[in-house]
């Protein structure tokens, strides 16, 4: 059949590079025919610096399948760069000749050199990962291919995929496991993993006989593959035969104020395999987040599921200087321009975060600025091209914003339209939520020293902006009669004696979004609203810390215990079911001693030891090596047993331990074993913070104010 | 955000740490006077933020004497509220 030209319609699932250089497309087929098929895609990167180098380069090269030429291009602040350009045959011929000349010439600055594949095939061939496309083939390499869709479609045709489930019967971090479960379909296969031949025979013929084209795993990249690689390096676990399983090492990195760790990863050509206990946001967007985030940036899509969103604003960025022949630095090259320390304190702060006014709360709005700070971006035009020419056009921000900024809304409006039981409603939420991500950490890159297209004056700029929304909106609110209970960057919590309906809260947010520009939505009435105050001090309130429920009987909480990572599943359990008793009344007290009630059977409970152990476990972050701790705490002495039990622990990765009477234990202990006066502590403190503000807050006083109880009985409509 | 300058929040624990051997010679009644005050202060730290003031000290001053001001008006009120109460139970009596 090789030679022969043949017509197909499918989606282009991904590419890879093959170790001889040459790029490979997965393709699908209508049919349901998988074809890998290798893709003459030449690359070009580019060199600057003083002549006398790039002529160096130039006599260094000497293959004549490298084309060398002078050119000079524009980088993003319109300045054009005399530069030498080098264009080889393949990427992976690319990439090899890319880090050689960079060894050897350090001081050459280089462009368009190191950018993900999906990127380039997005920018360059205009054809979306996972987009609809018309391919002709000779069975061996793709002669050509055609786009018949865009990111940016709200209804993206998708193949069905072929999804393998598999996971172990316990935690091999813990303890090794003894059997490999495997769901495919309907069907559900236990493998012992001993005697190992007949394993890996059984696991061979079930792997071929699904085909899989996902493998969503537990511990795959820790525990499966490396495991694996171990007992059976020949196993054939990719689609294209020629190729092994392709690893990438752990790393612990420093982000968003925190210390987090990616483990190793395992990554198949020609399928994908998504470790759910490695993949950033896989909990919360699950595989329909990650598809749409791998159509949108790029990114192929066992990157997407574990790169972090900043990777995919990062890709966006770099599509659209692709398109349009910018210039993308490898590095970042523009310093921080310096200030005066009064310009500092006015400038380098974050979004407005009022202190909410204690005490629990009837009659409340929730009212959230939808994407504030990307829709900021864009309608200030906020770019580092155009900082300081406010009559500039259109930025290179705001050009890669816009799209997925209006592509988001309009999902949100559409889930917003269905009914909550509609089936289409968990897609456009997973990917809504995907794009809202990227939406989120767009304004973080501006400021992030690395980012290639950021300015941390521009990050000054949208959170000066948001606090004058943000404060605009209050005085509206103000104006309508309303109280402004609470603040919280992009959202403010008002209150009225006469609010109890959405209806009445429309005025509000018609005159914000009119007066501001950005879109507001409502997030919810509030039958009731508790702000806690500090454990400090009872008059001492704090931002970040909220329980309530709406009228719709949904429950919204943030800052308490049950939003803890380390909280043991026993006492979030106990505060979920606290919060759904509370839900049940009008006001919180009326369920108090029902609630209360709650609590002592808990405590019953642990008393006569009637608890799994597995909702014991505590969880806890190691910030740094165990051999940097100098004080026994509860993470160093889970990081230092586990040392012992032959696990290197990395900073940023997250450790379970049990308190026992002996100390903390990082395997399960047996039931007498267990510390239960410390967990009926924590069941006390978690059972506290919800009920004691609804007994101990006296009346806020500033709700107790003359002129503000003296406002109007109903809601005006203007202001 | 916090990377060249210390938060309002930062800036304001710092000082409670320096008022800490303040507190200390304090009478026990009028430490939990100090906590309530130093508490109030907190509950404005958005306005003291915005003050843009190299000592933000004064702007918690400021916080602390507006929430005074407002627990006088509230105990004015109440007063008016009794006097009224009282006047009408004066009028009934006569």
């Amino acid at each position: 059949m090789n030679g022969v030209k043949r017509e197909h319609s499918g989606w282009l699932m991904d590419v890879y590079l093959h170790p001889d250089g040459r790029l490979v497309a997965w393709l699908l087929d209508d049919k349901g025919q998988n074809h890998l098929l290798a893709w003459d895609f030449p690359l070009t990167f580019y060199l600057e610096g003083p002549s006398a180098y790039l002529r160096q380069v130039w006599r260094t090269l000497t293959d004549k399948t490298i084309t060398k030429t002078r050119t000079t291009r524009p980088d993003v602040y319109g300045h054009p760069h005399n530069l030498l350009a080098i264009t080889a045959l393949s990427p992976g011929r690319a990439q090899a000749l890319y880090r050689r000349l960079s060894l050897t010439f350090p001081h050459l600055a280089a462009f368009d050199a190191d950018l993900p594949l999906g990127v380039q095939v997005m920018a360059r061939a205009g054809l979306p990962l996972l987009g609809r496309c018309h391919f002709y083939s000779d069975g061996e390499r793709l002669l050509n291919i055609e786009s018949q869709s865009s990111p940016w479609d709200l209804e993206p045709p998708l193949p069905a995929l072929r999804i393998l489930r598999l996971y172990p019967d316990r935690d091999p971090t813990l303890e090794p496991p003894h059997i490999l479960h495997l769901e495919y379909a309907t069907y559900h296969y236990c493998l012992p993993l001993q005697p190992l031949r007949p394993f890996l025979i059984n696991l061979q013929a079930i792997w071929q006989r699904c085909d899989a084209d996902v493998i969503l795993s537990d511990y795959g990249d820790t525990w499966f593959f490396p495991f694996l690689q171990h007992v059976a390096p020949a196993l054939k676990l990719n689609r294209d035969p020629t190729l092994r399983v392709q690893f990438r090492r752990e790393r612990s990195f420093y982000a968003y104020g925190q210390v987090l760790y990616r483990a190793q990863q395992a990554h198949l050509c020609g399928r994908w395999h998504i470790d759910r206990h490695n993949a950033v946001l896989f909990n919360e967007i699950g595989l329909e987040g990650v598809l749409e985030l791998a159509r949108v940036t790029g990114l192929g899509v066992q990157d997407a599921a574990r790169k972090s969103p900043g990777a995919g604003i990062t890709a966006l960025q770099m599509q659209t200087a692709l398109r349009e022949g910018i210039l993308i630095p490898v590095a970042k090259g523009r310093a921080e321009t310096p200030r005066t320390l009064s310009h500092l304190i006015a400038r380098d702060r974050g979004g407005l975060i009022y202190r909410p006014l204690i005490g629990v709360h009837t009659r409340v709005a929730e009212i959230d600025f939808t994407s504030m700070y990307p829709a900021i971006m864009v309608n200030a035009n906020l770019s580092p091209e155009t900082l300081g020419c406010p009559d500039a056009p259109p930025g290179l921000i705001p050009r890669t914003l816009q799209p997925l900024l209006q592509k988001r809304l309009t999902l949100k409006r559409w889930l917003q339209s269905l009914h909550p039981l509609d089936s289409r409603a968990p897609v456009l939420r997973a990917r809504q939520t995907a794009l809202k991500w990227l939406l989120v950490v767009c304004f973080g890159y501006l400021g992030y020293k690395n980012a290639r297209f950021g300015q941390v004056e521009l990050h000054e700029l949208v959170t000066a902006r948001s606090r004058e929304l943000l404060l605009q909106a209050k005085t509206l609110a103000e104006e309508l009669g309303f109280t402004v209970l609470h603040l919280y960057v992009d959202s403010l919590f008002v209150h009225h004696p006469a609010l109890s309906t959405s209806e009445e809260i429309t005025p509000l947010l018609e005159i914000i979004e009119r007066e501001t520009g950005i879109p507001v939505t409502l997030e919810g009435i509030y039958r009731w609203i508790v702000f806690p105050p500090a454990r400090q001090h009872p008059r001492r309130p704090v931002s970040n810390r909220y329980f309530g429920v709406f009228t719709d009987g949904r429950i919204k909480a943030r800052g308490i215990v049950l939003r803890h990572h380390s909280t043991p599943p026993l006492v979030a359990r106990l505060q979920n079911e606290l919060l759904q008793l509370l839900a049940q009344g009008e006001h919180p007290s009326l369920q108090l001693s029902a609630a209360w009630e709650l609590v002592a059977q808990q405590m019953k409970r642990l008393q006569r030891r009637a608890v799994d152990v597995a909702d014991l476990r505590v969880a806890v972050k190691l910030r740094q090596l165990p051999t940097d701790y100098l004080r026994p705490g509860p993470a160093a002495q889970a990081a230092w047993q586990l040392q012992a039990r032959g696990t290197s622990p990395r900073p940023g990765m997250r450790l379970h331990f049990w308190f026992t009477r002996q100390g903390i234990r990082v395997t399960p202990p047996a039931a007498d074993e267990i510390d239960y006066a410390r967990y009926a502590w924590l069941v006390r403190r978690a059972a506290a913070e919800l009920l004691d503000p609804l007994t101990s807050l006296p009346p806020d006083p500033q709700l107790r104010l003359p002129m503000l109880t003296r406002g109007s009985s109903t809601i005006k409509v203007s202001a | 955000m916090g990377r060249t300058v210390p938060t309002i929040t930062q800036t304001l624990n710092d000082i409670e740490a320096q008022l800490r051997r303040f507190r200390h010679t304090l009478r026990r009644s009028d430490q939990r006077l100090l906590d309530d005050l130093l508490a109030s202060a907190h509950r404005h730290i958005a306005a003291i933020a915005e003050t843009q003031a190299l000592l933000p000290f004064e702007g918690a001053l400021l916080a602390i004497l507006l929430e005074q001001a407002r627990t006088i008006a509230q105990l004015e009120q109440r007063l008016i509220d009794l006097e009224q109460v009282w006047q009408s139970h004066e009028r009934r009596e006569t």
